[in-house]
């Protein structure tokens, strides 16, 4: 069967998303183009595996991720680590009363693991929901909601940003003089 | 297109870690809208016009 026009006309306009989610996983515009061409050319290939009426961006969000590791070993792997020696490496300045710098943001985003940067990109950015996330990952939907949590405390680790749903200073601080006042 | 949009019907109201009240999911959002609205190289249309060219010469219907 050929290519329908419909078809094409949607890989066109998925463009613009596979090219970020592309940059997100491979932090490189070369490579991340080359992705996408990649993709592209799969996607039109076994077009007739894609089902019509289901979500066109997560089968292409699938196919360019598995496109992006098969690459990567071929490369051989370079390896990220998950326990902060990168992070040492870099200084990333506090945030300053929550005026945090997208520069900066991006070099921490840089610093995470491809699995919880990849997590938390199309949870927090690409608008997936958990399902859909671990449909693309190809794992558990407990797996995805556990990278994402990694990887947001993590990141508000490197930017020094405090738990913002957590119980700050200022509860326990009230607690104690709470307690001594009685 | 945007990327903004949620593609799983998900309800981002309340409670979302990564939600609009997040510095994080502000930020992540900041960062990726960006990668999206960039200008998409001519390369990629190319691309797809010559698969469409190439397609009846490899597969017969």
């Amino acid at each position: 069967m050929a290519v329908s026009q419909d078809f094409k006309v949607d890989l066109l306009g998925a463009i613009p998303s596979l090219r970020a989610f592309a940059v997100s996983l491979s932090q490189n515009a070369d490579k991340a183009d080359d992705l996408v061409q990649e993709t592209l050319v799969k996607a039109w290939d076994k077009h007739e595996s894609f089902q019509p009426g289901t979500n066109l961006k997560a089968w292409l969000f699938t196919i360019l991720r598995n496109e992006f590791y098969s690459q990567m070993r071929k490369r051989g792997r370079e390896v990220q680590d998950s326990d902060g020696i990168m992070t040492s490496r870099l200084a990333v300045h506090p945030a300053q009363q929550g005026q945090l710098d997208l520069k900066d943001f991006r070099t921490a985003l840089e610093q995470l693991p491809e699995d919880q940067r990849e997590a938390i990109i199309l949870i927090g950015a690409s608008g997936f929901s958990y399902e859909e996330a671990a449909e693309i990952c190809g794992c558990a939907v407990g797996t995805i909601k556990s990278r994402v949590s990694r990887a947001r405390a993590r990141l508000q680790d490197i930017l020094k940003i405090s738990g913002e749903d957590e119980f700050g200073p200022d509860a326990i601080a009230t607690h104690v003089i709470g307690s001594s006042a009685a | 297109m945007k990327d903004s949009t949620v593609a799983g019907g998900r309800s981002r109201a309340g409670g979302d870690p990564l939600g609009p009240n997040s510095e994080i999911g502000r930020k992540l959002k900041q960062y990726y809208d960006e990668l999206v609205s960039d200008d998409v190289p001519d390369r990629f249309a190319q691309l797809l016009a010559q698969l469409e060219t190439a397609e009846p010469a490899r597969k017969k219907d």
